[in-house]
């Protein structure tokens, strides 16, 4: 079972700071998500109310269709300082066949943008994000690239640890001699969008959005990395792919890695010969990697050590899951 | 109370067979409830000498969460039946199956749901499930078909079979077919024959025959039911045989619908 799509929209425009995101449909849908958004923000550094509001559809609305209701919302709208509009249907206006898109067609005054989000035509939170992440990133024109420039696309803005990932991520990419220019889409503005063509490489959240490098890569010509790094190896592996995506020199860097992160490992010598467990899925490559850098070793009866979702980004990532590993041990001797 | 729903084809002449059926049991000294359930809101017209009175749905959506009263929605047009339309959204938006439901929901909050004969004249070839609502439990328990012997329509009142029996289906549901009206489209000359034989088929009888007769035009041009307009005419006494029919009627069962292949045999069997 997965979230509703509309929840995995509203991820992605609530991300655009100077939109609003209107939901189509009764003050439910739109209350509902807004108290899940809100609870995970205020757990953020900044906190801040989602900006969503709702077309408050009642029965009548129903009965003699919605679309008056959704433009005095969007007027409503206007009347705050805001540089775009989203608007997210939900299940019962496409039910009854309201033309959402027509009536973002008309000429208003700031880009109002349609976003197909019904929960009842298929798909989960996933695909609610990866579709709204591709309506967001068609309104871009190919440009000439920005020298060094790295977009992060389809941040997962409701996980744990985005910030910090996010930290991670400049880190690694600095030690090549690049920088983040975009998050697509996370503390951004309207106008930003339309710089998704100028970065020189993507680099998405997760393999899942590969539809949408694809797409990027087909329109502006950006080529990609597809995943966040994980694990030690995998943050070498990832400093790599990414210098060669760009045709750029990484021994250097790769070189420093290696020396960060056995520096990090001799932080945690007091774990090593440590018996844990992790549980009935003992396939997971990422965390046997894990347990044998610290020196520990697998049993049954062995300290039952948290699994963490989704797996941490990064050599950094890596270090705040041993610090959490250590605080599970400690607690269990 | 008897409560009688009539279905079928857009344009098959659903609501010319309601307003003279009303007024035929008006005559007989029932109280009688017309109700509208079809967007374009002309069912009863013709009961009200061509007023068109102030549907329901129009009201809830002028007065918003306003109280409505009964007598705003309900209206005495001749021999005193009472009139209701449901109305429904402009053609194109919304959802007029809401509507229906909507309506039927005031109706009962306005306790406007009585007297001795309740007759919903229901369009027949939207199949969503607002316009089931008539046949759902505490309002009709009797569906009639009208149907001309045009393949069309008959393929629209065999869908309403359809919904009939699946309704059947859930033990707690009173609805039942009580038969077929044959409204004349003078289709070809063995019409009667054919809508009989429909109607034996899926396991029902026919109830009448109505034949076309330049009346019903004359007297919908002067805004009346045959009823009014020519009370000694043959037609109103077709209309007061189907009447007593109905009223007599003590066979109701669950139809037994036809795959559409056996409804164009049947069909060709009569051309």
């Amino acid at each position: 079972m997965e979230g509703c799509t509309i929840l995995g929209a509203l991820s992605v425009t609530t991300g655009v700071k100077d939109a609003l995101s209107i939901v189509h449909g009764p003050n439910g849908c739109a209350h509902h998500n807004f108290s899940l958004l809100h609870a995970t923000l205020a757990t953020d550094t900044d906190s801040r109310f989602p900006h969503i509001v709702s077309t408050h559809l009642s029965e009548d609305d129903i009965i003699f269709g919605g679309e008056e209701a959704l433009e005095r919302a969007i007027r409503e709208g206007l009347e705050r300082d805001v540089g775009g509009i989203f608007i997210l249907n939900t299940c019962i206006v496409d039910t009854i066949g309201d033309d959402t898109a027509a009536v973002c067609r008309k000429s208003w005054r700031v880009p109002v943008i349609y976003l197909p989000t019904a929960g009842f035509l298929g798909g989960g939170f996933s695909r609610g994000m990866l579709n709204a992440l591709q309506t967001l990133a068609i309104h871009a024109k190919p440009r000439e690239k920005v020298p060094r420039a790295v977009s992060l696309i389809g941040e997962k803005n409701l996980e744990y640890e985005v910030e910090e990932n996010y930290t991670e991520i400049s880190r690694l990419l600095e030690s090549l001699g690049l920088h983040v220019y975009l998050r697509f889409v996370r503390d951004i503005t309207i106008a930003d969008l339309t710089e998704i063509s100028r970065s020189g490489l993507n680099i998405l959240r997760e393999p899942e959005l590969m539809p949408l490098g694809d797409l990027l890569r087909q329109r502006y010509g950006t080529p990609f990395v597809d995943r966040f790094p994980r694990g030690f190896i995998g943050t070498l592996t990832f400093l790599q792919d990414v210098a060669r995506t760009l045709g750029i020199p990484c021994e250097d860097a790769v070189a420093y890695e290696m020396e960060h992160q056995t520096r990090v490992l001799a932080k945690f010598q007091d774990l090593e010969g440590i018996a844990v467990h992790l549980g009935r899925d003992t396939s997971n490559s990422f965390l046997r990697e894990m347990v044998d850098l610290l020196g520990m070793f697998e049993r049954n009866d062995g300290i039952h050590l948290p699994i963490p979702i989704p797996e941490p980004v990064g050599t950094g990532g890596v270090e705040r899951l041993f610090h959490h590993w250590r605080r599970t041990i400690c607690a269990s001797l | 109370m008897r409560q009688i729903a009539l279905y079928g084809k857009g344009g098959i002449g659903k609501s010319t067979t309601a307003a003279n059926l009303s007024a035929a049991f008006a005559e007989r000294g029932l109280k009688v409830l017309q109700i509208g359930c079809d967007p374009k809101h002309d069912s009863t017209r013709m009961l009200m000498h061509g007023a068109n009175i102030p549907t329901v749905l129009d009201l809830v959506r002028e007065r918003g969460v306003e109280p409505i009263t009964p007598h705003e929605v309900v209206f005495l047009g001749f021999q005193d039946v009472r009139c209701v339309e449901a109305g429904g959204p402009e053609p194109g938006v919304g959802c007029a199956g809401r509507g229906i439901i909507a309506t039927f929901q005031l109706l009962e909050k306005l306790e406007a749901l009585e007297g001795d004969v309740v007759v919903y004249d229901v369009l027949g070839d939207v199949v969503c499930g607002g316009f089931a609502m008539p046949m759902r439990e505490g309002y009709a328990e009797e569906v009639y078909l009208v149907t001309s012997g045009e393949l069309m329509s008959l393929y629209a009142a065999n869908n309403i079979c359809k919904a009939i029996a699946r309704l059947a289906r859930h033990g707690r549901s009173k609805c039942r077919l009580g038969g077929v009206i044959c409204n004349s489209a003078n289709t070809h000359p063995r019409e009667q024959e054919l809508v009989e034989e429909f109607a034996r088929r899926i396991g029902s009888a026919l109830m009448g025959f109505i034949p076309r007769d330049r009346m019903v035009q004359l007297a919908e041009l002067h805004k009346q039911t045959v009823f009014e307009y020519a009370p000694t005419s043959k037609q109103a006494q077709i209309y007061r045989t189907l009447a007593v029919s109905i009223l007599e009627n003590g066979s109701l069962t669950i139809p037994i619908p036809l795959e559409t292949d056996q409804l164009e045999t049947l069909a060709l069997a009569y051309i």
